[in-house]
């Protein structure tokens, strides 16, 4: 009888403080989306700007996860299959990004494409990076291919090699075993990669700060136009912008854990 | 051209010293010959090597040293996809998002087959396998001898001149087990396809082969025909994997027209087939081949030696029963009860001379 209650005891305190924790997130979420009447987002939402900002955000972080499964299914299949020297290390290095505060990659980006020879090599080509919407998707890219690549081997590492075995058995070349088996079988790891590099990539807000600079109608993505309005005063059109990135979140919440299950990112 | 004891088959593949080192497991200095419409399997107990050998040969690793022939060509440097040898994994490794007609065309879509070509393939493979009222379900909704069947139909859609099983019947339940035996027998005979079969159980390799190579730590111990990898295993490692439950060593004391009297470590004297004249030897008899009886006089066989029943215990449709004198007998229940043993009785055990098997130490 002691025993039980002893038990209960812990279980009212540990249930109460989930509850409190999602009653918070709950509360904050709702905070931002009933700080205006419903006319007033509707407008905000309309006004050239905003629908400047959504078509940038939407195309440069469609782009940057394009680079991103590009890059990644290469490196992540290497790294899932084959042993070579340096190995470990490149695993390392690949997760810097993620532990690396935005800003601070955002301002290496900066004099790297800014500074150096090589950046400047690239702007006489005609890609300018620095203060233009280049900029954006290559801060988005830098920071969030991680989560792709670390999906991708994951799940590259989970598919037994005996399916490119008996694939090449039957005809296939090696590269015709990829495309043809393993590529199929990764569909599910290349989906949940797929949203989450595209969510984040939306809501890149430091590195992109960095390298493309707050230019209104020019490098103004959502978060862009939700800091510059908000610091000028436009509660309205900083509203609009951030329930729009309230609504993609949760739809990439609900994506990644339907088709993400066993792709794992950490 | 090629020629052998063991039949007139043409040798189809050469396998000289191949080694190869994969860490946990290896192989080293594999000498092999299997020809060609032969039923060869390799048994050995598990992380022998056997599954490397296997996939050594359909090219997905290239040996160390060695070489490989197949047909007299040196195809030790030819990928995979050109080698024309179809694989069949014990997990079976179906193309999970294929169905199964999909999946048995695999093969045939590389080869820029054309589509009603395929199909029609497709089906014959599926009827003859038995498997066509699948056709259109997925591998994850099939039992384990359904994916059986189709991961061979996928194998054989290529045509291969070798088809090479890792061990695939070990997992099914018995009476899979059987009918797969036989079909696999039935796909050899009209395919007129070498088969090479990897496995670890000793009934699949007896049903199965023409010859058997015994493989451990990853080298070739025997080579033989059923009889001789069971009855006349080479060494004690040998005799002992192939279930020789009576080993003793012993001493040849005289050999009269080719039987010999071997006093053996227990000091009892047993008599065997063979040419040796003297000196050290081991002795093997299979426990499936002694007789027990309460009478000396039962049976024409010449060895008989007396002992006490220590221990009965039923292993499937056989009983194994162990003598205090150290002798291993497995005898059937049928014959168990119809003479009565009990543990405690005293019985002779008796085998014939040609039952024993002789080899030097």
């Amino acid at each position: 009888m002691l025993n039980e209650l002893k038990v209960s005891k812990i279980k009212i305190i540990t249930i109460l403080s989930s509850l409190l924790l999602a009653f918070f997130i709950l509360v904050l979420i709702t905070c931002v989306v009933t700080h205006t009447t419903l006319p007033a987002l509707m407008t905000s939402l309309a006004s050239k700007e905003i629908q400047f900002a959504i078509k940038l955000s939407l195309t440069t972080a469609a782009i940057s996860t394009f680079l991103c499964i590009v890059i990644s299914i290469p490196a992540a299949y290497a790294l899932a299959r084959y042993d070579f020297f340096g190995k470990s290390l490149i695993n390392t290095l690949m997760d810097v990004p993620l532990a690396l505060p935005p800003l601070v990659a955002g301002v290496g980006l900066l004099i790297l494409f800014g500074t150096t020879s090589f950046g400047k090599g690239l702007a006489e080509m005609g890609l300018v990076f620095v203060f233009t919407p280049l900029g954006i998707i290559i801060a988005q890219f830098f920071v969030n291919v991680p989560f792709m690549f670390r999906i991708l081997r994951g799940t590259f590492q989970g598919i037994n090699p005996r399916y490119e075995h008996v694939a090449e058995t039957l005809g296939c070349t090696e590269a015709q075993a990829f495309w043809r088996v393993t590529l199929p079988m990764s569909k599910n790891g290349l989906m949940a990669g797929s949203v989450i590099t595209w969510s984040k990539g939306i809501g890149e807000f430091g590195a992109a700060l960095m390298v493309a600079g707050a230019t209104r109608m020019k490098t103004e993505t959502l978060p862009i136009s939700l800091y510059l309005n908000m610091s000028c005063g436009e509660l309205n059109l900083a509203i609009a912008s951030a329930t729009i990135l309230i609504v993609i979140s949760l739809v990439t919440l609900f994506i990644f854990e339907r088709y993400g299950g066993f792709a794992r990112v950490f | 051209m090629y020629s052998e004891d063991h039949g007139t088959l043409k040798k189809m593949i050469h396998i000289e010293n191949i080694s190869k080192d994969l860490g946990e497991f290896f192989l080293r200095d594999v000498t092999l010959d299997i020809k060609e419409g032969e039923y060869f399997v390799i048994l050995g107990p598990t992380g022998a090597g056997k599954t490397i050998l296997l996939e050594s040969i359909a090219g997905i690793y290239r040996p160390d040293s060695g070489k490989i022939l197949l047909d007299n060509s040196d195809i030790t440097d030819v990928p995979p996809w050109e080698r024309n040898i179809g694989m069949v994994y014990q997990d079976y490794t179906l193309f999970p998002f294929l169905t199964v007609a999909e999946n048995i065309g695999f093969g045939l879509k590389s080869r820029k087959i054309g589509k009603g070509e395929t199909r029609r393939k497709v089906d014959e493979l599926a009827n003859l396998l038995g498997v066509s009222h699948l056709s259109h379900r997925y591998p994850a909704t099939l039992s384990g001898g359904e994916q059986q069947k189709v991961a061979i139909a996928r194998a054989i859609a290529i045509e291969p001149r070798v088809l090479r099983l890792a061990p695939p019947l070990s997992a099914l339940d018995s009476r899979t087990r059987d009918y797969l035996r036989e079909e696999l027998k039935r796909v050899k005979e009209e395919f007129g396809i070498t088969m090479v079969h990897v496995t670890h159980d000793q009934t699949e390799a007896l049903v199965l082969a023409d010859r058997i190579a015994v493989m451990m730590q990853g080298r070739i111990m025997q080579v033989g025909t059923p009889n001789e990898i069971f009855n006349k295993p080479l060494n004690n490692d040998l005799a002992d994997f192939v279930g020789v439950e009576n080993i003793w060593g012993g001493i040849v004391r005289n050999n009269e027209n080719g039987i010999v009297a071997i006093e053996v470590e227990t000091g009892d004297t047993i008599f065997a087939v063979s040419e040796y004249q003297d000196g050290a030897v081991k002795v093997f008899l299979r426990p499936e081949e002694i007789i027990l009886s309460e009478h000396k006089e039962d049976s024409s066989a010449r060895n008989a030696i007396k002992g006490r029943i220590n221990e009965l215990q039923d292993i499937g449709p056989l009983t194994h029963i162990k003598l205090d004198v150290g002798l291993i007998a497995h005898i059937t229940k049928q014959s168990r009860e119809s003479i009565g043993l009990q543990k405690g009785n005293e019985v002779y055990a008796m085998f014939k001379e040609t039952s024993v098997h002789v080899v030097r130490e």
